[in-house]
């Protein structure tokens, strides 16, 4: 039973190599419902054990709040999934499901949803989970005093709110928002106590109070925060691996940013899971099976390098197409990768079911890249071997972000620069820290962007394409990053955004994504690459939140 | 006994008359002279380094095998070999080739270092040293300088260059200001007490009973026989500064990849140091090898400057 | 050497003889001029940098905050304009930070959103430790080889030249890694990440302790050599002292003494040997975060960490010259 089909709120594919394979660039589903793959969990492990302390190592950033209603980034999701928990929920098959919530009733115009939430949910302080007190946090997302800049999206149609009874909220809506499910999927829009926020941002930032089945106990600086387990858990509906609190004593969840460290900490049983494994890593413990490993790419968008349209010499549809035929990004993956990276060809994360993927228009041909560069006058080579046009040299600015770039990722960046360079393209790779990245988007100083964004539902493509997003925000910040402006593409992604039927919204999000993908205004690279590995000793590894961070309720410690 | 010079004293004293600044003051840390005892065989091999490294800096092309840019994705992490005698990195390049063109980055890098510090010394140091010995005015001086030493100085090793980073941002530019302002304060400090104490020295009283114009005994007489132990210390400190900008760079605020230099190519050779050894080890030993020959050759060089 | 001005005695007449009270005026002066000394160096290094943010290009309001793209808001920017009175003259802005500064306000880290003081208090003891670790290894490394070297004849004498000079050009960051592969990876005996245990201490201290110790060896096994050659060496050799008598009791005092006067550069090359060890070891600490503001380019952060090693030095200095007068009779009497 539990180790053949047990259901999970999301479970990610548990990656062996033959698991991974099966899946078809584009067209995957949300994962396989409780696989037993690669190394996860020993057959005659036994019966699960309560106590022990995890001990967690991440690699990423440490954030500078613990509440992710405040700003909201993936760190703090990963964090939050133990302590908070939402409204909705991804199942094993990537459909969204209620979890805190009971269900969700949309009127026909799309206008009015009538949220019913669960009987007998209690905060870890013990006020209840009611209406009111979701309604406490949509306010809290809105109010521009948070600072929320992930959450703030996710509930910007949400115009106001009626408390009808203690289960039941009714949202009015300023258009129809056939993504908001998916939206109260999401970590940045977890619910948590009221009495907690109202403690002012400082305090709720150091330990938010939720209904998860751990909470944050306390948060020593650049070290670690330590979570103990929640008593009185218990799993809202169907789906987690146990009903009752979680196996765990509790965990200690620590930062540690280099690579290195991580591995070797893992490896000399320091710590019990690490996240941003280095690819080898990833390799080498899928061969031995010495470390068991959790495959979870992250929904909303793909990796992918952004071609900047709005200035030369990129404005050119010729010159981006040229660039993306000169490049082999495939080599690249191979071998940076050790296969645990799959090639995409889409906008979209292979975990989003309406993701469209077509190889055609990234097929490497440099003849045709020549061809192309020719007929668009850059035709003149300088002394460095560089093409150029009146005097002016085909240039490309690449700033890269250190904070937000695995090595590996850095590595294949300077590959397809010296690809490009045979073509007669000069890419200036800098590598910037994230304040100093920022500045050089914000002051449309590049031709070439990577940059993470990830939501759960192929809305996502919407904040990605749509001219609207051209429009910084007050931080400066504007995720159209290839700056494509166009009405018919503007028009498929709000019509989708705001379309009910399932089918009707997948075929939209389809023409939008062909349109995307044959304009080359992007070169898909991988899925946001989401790996975890972990010591054999631990048990039940794989599920997760919506956003593919792991949750450790079902997780014990074998001996 | 050890009068005053022979014991080399630290480098962040406060100035006084009883502290003698002598070589031990600069950032390149003591040097410690070794009177005779270790012959002229480390000289040499040190030597033989340097040489090597240079000419590196100066003709990589002649001596690297390959192109040290040449991406072959086919070919990455391959452990030292006959065809690559320091084997390839992650994106297939030749290391051997990669250390030897990150010679000319890296040196030069610790050169501009070292020569914003000489400059920066000299500015500081060569005032507060002719006012030490002059009247009221002069004296002040040399008090005001040595008081703003004395801040630089409680700003140690490369906190001053992360400061300075901090506020400019990071990059190779500031990298070698950064260092070059984390070592003046030490040969400012050399430069001060060379330049008084010469300026008392009969050779220049001579040329000032002689008549000599100001300037002339400046540039004449004062500044080269100050400058010969500060090139000494200079050299002393390329080691040093090589180390410190390798470290800027392994820290990611300095020299970006993919160009060869030592501390940046550290810094991926960190990344894979589960699978490729090699790509931490051979850059280090280059790093090492420079610092440690340049700490022999100033050595050897202080020893014939004291006539040992 | 005794002023003046400590005459009015508070003791009662008579109490206590003339050299005493002489010995504690003194010390009195000794402590006033240290004190007046550290305050002036913290008031320096908070002028530089408040030069420093006004120097670089660009609103300072910008660079408090991270620099330009930092994506500060417009209400960051101004929250931040109205705490540092930027739009005030620069003089009153300058008194202000003077006067926040004397009152112990360091102000907010922007990237942390901490106070920057509780942040320091919370880093400091962990850096501490490993400084004072490393420090005490440098010490006991450099003196055993310059005793060893010296009691060994010219082919030890080589061998520790040898050894110190490597030691000393080898990079903090390229030792840790080394040790690493090692003793962690290779062999599994002492863990890669860093905790307050021994074992968890080992790697760290080594790595912060071999650099200094080729720097210390090389200037402690020189004096060493010219003390133990010296008049009174040979005297004390000539009243049938032995010679391990000679070399501990003349030889490591004199070999102590230049590496108590390096103390400031030591402190220095610990200091900056911590921002490499604490951030590859993933120990929390004065370093790592010092590392971490650098390259957020958090400013009232890096100025905290900044001040608070300051004052780190001044205390290392005035405790290296107490401790000079004490190992050096010839100081004593002055």
């Amino acid at each position: 039973m539990l180790f053949s089909s047990r259901p999970s709120r999301a479970s990610a594919t548990l990656a062996s190599a033959a698991a991974a394979a099966l899946l078809l660039a584009g067209c995957a589903s949300g994962g396989t419902t409780g696989s037993t793959g690669g190394g996860s969990a020993a057959p005659d492990a036994g019966d699960p054990v309560s106590g022990g302390t995890l001990v967690y190592a991440s690699g990423d950033a440490e954030p500078d709040c613990l509440d992710p209603h405040v700003r909201g980034n993936y760190p703090q999701a990963l964090l939050a999934g133990q302590f908070l928990e939402t409204l909705f929920t991804k199942d094993a098959d990537g459909e969204i499901v209620p979890w805190l919530a009971e269900g969700a009733d949309v009127s026909d115009d799309g206008l009015e949803v009538v949220l019913t939430l669960r009987e007998g949910i209690e905060f870890t302080d013990g006020t209840p989970l009611d209406a009111a007190a979701v309604w406490a946090n949509i306010d809290h997302l809105k109010d521009p005093d948070t600072g929320s800049s992930t959450g703030y999206l996710a509930v910007g149609k949400i115009a106001e709110g009626t408390v009808e009874d203690a289960r039941t909220l009714r949202l009015r809506l300023s258009a129809p928002d056939a993504a908001l499910l998916e939206s109260f999927s999401q970590p940045w829009v977890a619910i948590q106590s009221p009495a907690g926020i109202g403690r002012g941002q400082e305090e709720n930032c150091a330990a938010p109070i939720g209904t998860g089945p751990f909470q944050v106990a306390s948060w020593t600086r650049q070290d670690r925060v330590e979570l103990i387990r929640n008593e009185d858990y218990t799993p809202p509906a169907e789906g987690a691996g146990h009903e009752g609190p979680a196996y765990l004593d509790g965990i200690s969840w620590r930062f540690i940013p280099e690579a290195a460290t991580r591995q070797s900490a893992l490896q000399s049983g320091t710590v019990h899971v690490i996240d941003n494994p280095q690819p080898d890593a990833i390799a080498a413990a899928e061969a031995s099976g010495a470390l068991g490993h959790l495959d979870a790419p992250r929904p909303g968008a793909s990796n992918r390098i952004e071609l900047n349209t709005s200035k030369a010499p990129f404005d050119d549809p010729a010159v981006r197409e040229a660039f993306v035929k000169s490049v082999d990004v495939d080599a690249g993956v191979e071998s940076l990768f050790f296969g645990t990276a799959r090639r995409s060809y889409s906008p979209l994360s292979s975990v989003e079911p309406m993701g469209h993927g077509d190889p055609a228009p990234f097929g490497v041909d440099t003849a045709r890249a020549a061809e192309l560069l020719d007929a668009a006058g850059w035709d003149e080579r300088d002394a460095e071997g560089y093409r150029s046009k009146d005097g002016q040299r085909l240039s490309l600015e690449f700033p890269v972000s250190t904070n937000q770039s695995v090595p590996a990722e850095q590595s294949l960046f300077q590959q397809l620069q010296a690809a490009a360079k045979e073509a007669g393209f000069e890419v200036k790779l800098n590598l910037l820290d994230l304040s100093s990245w920022y500045g050089a988007l914000f002051a449309n100083d590049y031709d070439l962007v990577s940059a993470p964004y990830t939501k759960v539902g192929p809305d996502v493509l919407r904040i990605l394409f749509h001219s609207d997003s051209t429009i910084p925000a007050p931080s400066g910040y504007f995720a159209n990053l290839s700056q494509v402006k166009d009405a018919e593409l503007d028009r498929l992604l709000t019509e989708a955004g705001e379309e009910a039927d399932p089918t009707a919204r997948a075929a939209l999000y389809d023409q939008a994504q062909a349109f995307i993908l044959a304009g080359h205004y992007i070169l898909p690279l991988y899925d946001q690459q989401n790996h975890f590995l972990h010591s054999t000793s631990l048990q039940g590894v794989g599920a997760t939140t919506a956003v593919a961070s792991p949750v450790f309720h079902d997780v014990w410690i074998a001996e | 006994m050890s009068g005053p010079g022979s014991v080399p004293r630290g480098a962040g004293l406060p100035t006084g008359p009883r502290r003698s600044a002598r070589l031990g003051a600069a950032a390149a840390g003591p040097p410690g002279l070794v009177a005779g005892g270790a012959g002229r065989l480390p000289a040499l091999i040190a030597g033989a380094v340097a040489a090597v490294v240079v000419a590196a800096a100066l003709a990589p092309g002649w001596l690297a095998p390959f192109d040290p840019l040449a991406i072959d994705p086919s070919a990455a992490f391959q452990a030292p070999s006959p065809a690559h005698w320091l084997g390839t990195d992650e994106s297939g390049r030749d290391l051997l080739s990669r250390v030897i063109h990150g010679a000319r980055d890296s040196l030069l890098i610790g050169a501009a270092a070292t020569g914003v510090g000489l400059a920066l010394a000299l500015l500081l140091g060569v005032p507060a040293g002719l006012g030490a010995g002059g009247g009221r005015a002069g004296r002040w001086l040399d008090f005001g300088i040595g008081r703003v030493l004395e801040v630089l100085f409680a700003l140690p090793g490369l906190l001053l260059a992360l400061v300075f980073i901090a506020l400019a941002g990071p990059g190779v530019a500031t990298s070698v200001v950064a260092v070059g302002l984390g070592t003046a304060p030490g040969y400012a400090r050399l430069i001060r007490t060379q330049v008084a104490v010469l300026r008392s020295s009969p050779m220049i009283e001579a040329a000032v009973v002689l008549g000599r114009p100001r300037g002339t005994i400046l540039w004449r007489h004062l500044l080269p026989n100050a400058l010969a132990p500060v090139l000494v210390l200079a050299t002393l400190g390329l080691g040093q500064a090589v180390v410190w900008a390798s470290a800027l760079s392994f820290l990611g605020l300095g020299a970006p990849p993919p160009a060869p230099e030592w501390g940046s190519m550290l810094s991926a050779g960190r990344t894979y140091l589960g699978i490729a050894w090699w790509m931490t080890v051979f850059p280090g030993l280059a790093v090492v090898a420079v610092a440690a020959s340049s700490t022999v050759l100033g050595r050897a060089l202080s020893r014939r400057a004291a006539g040992l | 050497m005794t002023s003046k001005r400590t005459t009015p005695v508070r003791g009662r007449p008579g109490a206590g003889p003339g050299s005493r009270r002489r010995v504690v005026s003194a010390a009195l002066r000794w402590l006033a001029l240290k004190l007046a000394g550290a305050a002036f160096v913290l008031w320096a290094v908070a002028t530089l940098i408040f030069v420093g943010i006004r120097l670089i290009p660009g609103d300072p309001a910008e660079a408090i905050l991270g620099g330009p793209g930092s994506q500060a808001s417009a209400e960051a920017l101004a929250a931040a304009r109205a705490e540092h009175g930027l739009d005030l003259p620069l003089t009153a802005q300058y008194a202000m930070q003077l006067e926040r500064l004397a009152q112990g306000d360091l102000g907010q880290s922007y990237s942390l959103r901490v106070p920057v003081a509780e942040l320091l208090a919370e880093q400091l003891p962990g850096t501490l430790l490993l400084a004072a670790l490393a420090w005490a290894l440098a010490w006991l490394l450099a003196l055993g080889l310059a005793l060893w070297s010296t009691l060994g004849g010219r082919g030890a004498a080589l061998v520790a030249s040898g050894l110190e000079i490597a030691a000393a050009a080898v990079p903090h960051f390229w030792l840790a890694s080394l040790l690493v592969l090692l003793f962690s990876n290779a062999l599994a005996w002492l863990p890669p990440v860093s905790t307050n245990t021994p074992a968890g201490l080992v790697l760290p201290v080594t790595t912060l302790a071999l650099p200094l110790a080729g720097f210390l060896g090389q200037v402690m096994r020189e004096s060493m050599l010219t003390a133990i050659s010296s008049p009174f060496a040979l005297s004390a050799r000539a009243r049938g002292e032995r010679e391990a008598g000679v070399l501990l009791r003349h030889g490591l005092r004199h070999a102590a003494l230049p590496g108590i006067g390096l103390s400031g550069w030591a402190l220095g090359s610990l200091v900056s040997g911590a921002v490499v060890v604490e951030t590859i070891f993933a120990r929390p600490g004065l370093g790592r975060t010092l590392l971490g503001a650098v390259t957020l380019r958090d400013v009232p952060l890096v100025t905290g960490v900044a001040l608070a090693s300051a004052a780190a030095y001044v205390v290392v200095m005035a405790a290296a010259d107490l401790a000079e007068r004490i190992a050096d009779p010839r100081l004593r009497a002055a």
